[in-house]
């Protein structure tokens, strides 16, 4: 059917290309280089390294699952969880309470996966429900902000620096890094991409789909724990609503990078390299004196602009 | 009734490589009702499809009425007269009959723009009437029998003659593939019925039902319309010889033929059933032999294949790999129990488009280019040079896009995916050449016929007869979800005709 061909934009493919992304993040920084010199400064990129982490993080995990042709709304509130929870164990159970709270948000994700590979409900159903559910649970334990009464110091070191780099920062792009080459060198990575490319022609070369779509849930549930226990370390503090504010601009941060919404195409790299881009718009947002209320409306329209780049319009003739 | 209603003339549609219609030209007179005959993809659907508007034609005219017609969408056909009904039903379940019948066509029976039930039911029972069921138009559409859905349908079809003030067109795609014998009789009633009213262009697989309902019979083969014939000066025997006709480029059957010796049996299937698709079906599948399943539209092969492959459980019967019954959880235990699959859908389900000729290759079979819990990059590019070289897939790049290959090398691919660790014990092979030109159709019957050697068994479902035939040791022939016919390979050849007595 003629009339339904795809129509490639001339700038689709320049995004497609890693590069497009890279640029745009360097054309930025020169921008705020220009404007404003100190904006470049070590001090100062550490400071910008530093507010990037958790949207790093959680752009890991939105990053997972996108792959596989999903998304996942719940990423922020199982943040928001963890970081009360963390606040509440720190002082009864000190270090160990660390692990365990990463246990609960793995475990977490683990279920969200299930119930969307299992009762085949759409990863965007379900997870709104977790968005509802964690968000809750976390508001009914916590109330507002738990400030850490003790144990602080088995979060302390994520807010501290290491020749001048933050650790939260290490610690996020170490992660990252990490899943980047299991995406590359194991199997199962192949498989992400593969059910997010093909689902029907993965499950018909004998992928055990529902085994990799709870792990891909799993694993952001436990990178969103990871950002939750971040953003203690750097507040002293547990609060339910503490990443409400970030789960679009960790999705942005995606497709920014020029990972697609269905699934398949893109990867880690470029997630960092969105992540870094919306870190430097926020901080620069602040920098040039810009009211910060117009921060969520260009994530709206960047998240607008490269799905309309992006999306594989010929998978159907509508899109639902 | 010898005035020409709707003239096809010399119409062409290729999808991709083939060439679905082929230049076609026919008839259709004042309420007459003409059967539209041939193997399965001959052209039949996709001729009705572009009457439908649901398709446009590459080259050659409809001519409707005396004008010419080029319908953009199905609405725009259904304006100009000419409505389908669907092989697989179009209704909405949750719907009232009343709203499926008037469904985007309610302006008679809107008040300030809100339904006005009464004149919707009214106006509904009017189009009901002219069936004479007396099906309530305010029912539920999901708590109908499925014929009585097929009235529904009909009625909803029919609803076209008040709003174009002409007679319609009614084109049926296989009306009473699904049905049994007494539904049939209601549908063959209700065609009869249609022909006062309108002009009927009818597909069935059932030669039968063909000869007893239209008035003249066109032969499609190979995207032409080879014969048309009045019913009364042909006979069933005639139709069957006349659909055969012309086949190039399949392999000669003798030639590739292998001598069967006793195997034992890989996949043993006993009575096994699914309702309603297919009940008691039992056939033996021995090592390196190819079994044949024919078998029409409707007839059940394509769901007894689904269940072989583990993605629908059966619920009656037991399937035996290698003497033991097993209970297939779903495609990945069935491929970890050896079963392979090679889907008719190649570009949705066999590979997957967006990954590369090396991705799609080792997809099935990852773990074994593994080192530790990684990929061996290095080795899996050795195993897809080996196995790209061996099948000889061009371009041979591991890293060239499956979509960029053409159709016979994706086919390969998708092979060659089933073999590169280690062979599976069954295959099923789904429709394997579908839109292969002549030279990839013959290297394709080639490797089945070498990977039978190898001592795979292989199940084959093919599109036309001849590849079945060319290409099977026996055949096993389906027709309303029983087996009809059974050709083993100790006997002679089975030739298409025979086959074909058995399929309608």
């Amino acid at each position: 059917m003629a009339s339904l061909a795809p129509r490639r934009w001339l700038p689709a493919r320049l995004l497609t290309s890693a590069l497009a992304p890279l640029a745009v993040l360097l054309a930025l920084l020169g921008i705020m280089g220009a404007l404003d010199p100190a904006f470049l400064s070590p001090r100062h990129l550490a400071v910008l390294a530093d507010e990037s982490s958790v949207i790093l993080l959680l752009a890991t995990a939105q990053t997972l699952v996108i792959l596989l042709g999903g998304i996942d709304l719940s990423l922020a509130a199982l943040a928001g969880l963890a970081s009360v929870l963390m606040a509440l164990a720190l002082p009864a159970l000190g270090g160990i309470a660390v692990p365990i709270v990463l246990a609960l948000t793995t475990l977490a994700g683990a279920f969200q996966g299930a119930v969307h590979a299992r009762a085949q409900l759409p990863s965007v159903v379900v997870t709104l429900a977790g968005m509802g559910l964690w968000s809750g649970l976390a508001l009914s334990i916590g109330h507002t902000t738990i400030a850490v009464a003790a144990g602080y110091s088995a979060v302390a070191w994520l807010d501290e620096t290491c020749f001048g780099v933050p650790a939260s920062f290490v610690v996020a792009v170490g992660t990252l890094g990490l899943l980047a080459a299991g995406l590359r060198w194991w199997p199962v990575g192949r498989r992400v991409r593969a059910i997010g490319l093909g689902p029907r022609a993965a499950l018909l070369s004998g992928i055990r789909v529902d085994r990799v779509k709870v792990l891909a849930f799993a694993l952001a549930g436990l990178l969103a724990g990871l950002a939750g226990t971040v953003m203690v370390a750097r507040t002293s503090s547990g609060n339910p609503a503490i990443a409400d504010s970030l789960l679009l601009p960790s999705i942005a941060a995606v497709v920014m990078g020029g990972t697609a919404m269905t699934g398949g195409v893109g990867g880690l790299g470029r997630s960092l390299i969105g992540a870094l881009t919306i870190g430097v718009l926020r901080s620069g947002i602040a920098a040039a004196g810009v009211d910060p209320a117009f921060e969520p409306i260009a994530y709206g329209i960047v998240l607008v602009l490269a799905v309309a780049l992006t999306i594989d319009r010929r998978a159907e003739a509508v899109t639902k | 009734m010898n005035e020409v209603l709707l003239r096809v003339e010399a119409l062409g549609k290729r999808y991709g490589t083939v060439r679905a219609l082929d230049g076609v030209s026919l008839e259709l007179r004042r309420h007459e009702v003409l059967g539209l005959v041939g193997e399965n993809g001959a052209g039949k659907s996709t001729l009705l499809k572009l009457l439908a508007g649901l398709e446009r034609p590459d080259s050659g005219r409809i001519v409707l009425r005396g004008q010419g017609f080029t319908p953009g969408n199905a609405a725009a056909a259904a304006d100009a007269g000419i409505g389908m009904v669907f092989q697989e039903l179009s209704l909405l379940p949750n719907l009232s009959v009343a709203e499926n019948i008037l469904l985007g066509h309610e302006d008679g029976a809107l008040r300030f723009g809100f339904y006005d039930w009464r004149a919707l039911n009214a106006l509904a029972a009017a189009q009901l009437a002219k069936l004479g069921c007396r099906i309530s138009p305010s029912a539920r559409t999901d708590s109908l029998s499925f014929s009585e859905r097929q009235m529904v349908e009909l009625a909803k079809v029919l609803a076209i003659e008040e709003r174009t003030r002409h007679e319609p067109v009614i084109l049926l795609d296989e009306p009473t593939s699904t049905l049994d014998a007494g539904q049939v009789e209601l549908v063959l009633a209700q065609v009869e019925r249609l022909r006062s009213r309108a002009s009927v262009l009818f597909v069935s697989h059932r030669l039968g039902e063909v000869l007893r309902v239209c008035d003249r019979i066109c032969v499609l083969s190979q995207g032409q319309c080879v014969a048309v014939r009045r019913r009364e000066d042909c006979s069933l025997d005639e139709l069957q010889r006349l659909m055969l006709q012309r086949e190039p480029g399949t392999v000669g059957a003798a030639a590739v033929r292998a001598s069967a010796p006793p195997a034992p049996a890989w996949l043993q299937v006993r009575s096994l059933g699914l309702e309603p698709h297919y009940r008691d079906v039992s056939f033996e599948l021995g090592a390196g032999t190819v079994l044949g399943l024919a078998g029409a539209e409707g007839s059940g092969r394509d769901r007894l294949c689904r269940t072989l492959f583990g993605a629908e459980a059966p619920d009656a019967g037991d399937i035996l790999l290698d003497g033991q019954v097993v209970r297939l959880a779903g495609p990945a235990d069935a491929v970890q129990k050896g079963i392979a699959y090679v889907p008719a859908e190649r570009q949705a389900e066999g590979i997957v488009a967006g990954m590369s000729l090396s991705d799609n290759m080792t997809l099935a079979q990852l773990d074994s280019v593994r080192r530790g819990p990684f990929i061996d990059l290095g080795r899996e590019r050795q195993l897809v040079e080996r196995w790209t070289g061996r099948l000889r897939i061009t371009p041979a790049a591991p890293q060239t896009p499956a979509r960029q290959l053409s159709g016979g090398n994706q086919q390969k691919l998708v092979l060659a995916k089933w073999l590169v660790a280690r062979d599976p014990k069954v295959l099923i092979l789904d429709r394997p050449l579908r839109g292969l030109d002549a030279g990839a159709r013959a290297d394709i019957v080639g490797l089945v016929r070498e990977l039978a050697a190898r001592g795979i068994a292989i199940l084959l479902l093919a599109d036309t007869l001849d590849e079945l035939v060319a290409m099977s040791d026996s055949v096993i022939v389906m027709r309303d979800g029983r087996v009809s016919g059974r050709f083993p390979a100790t006997e002679a050849a089975p030739s298409k005709q025979q086959i074909l007595e058995r399929m309608v």
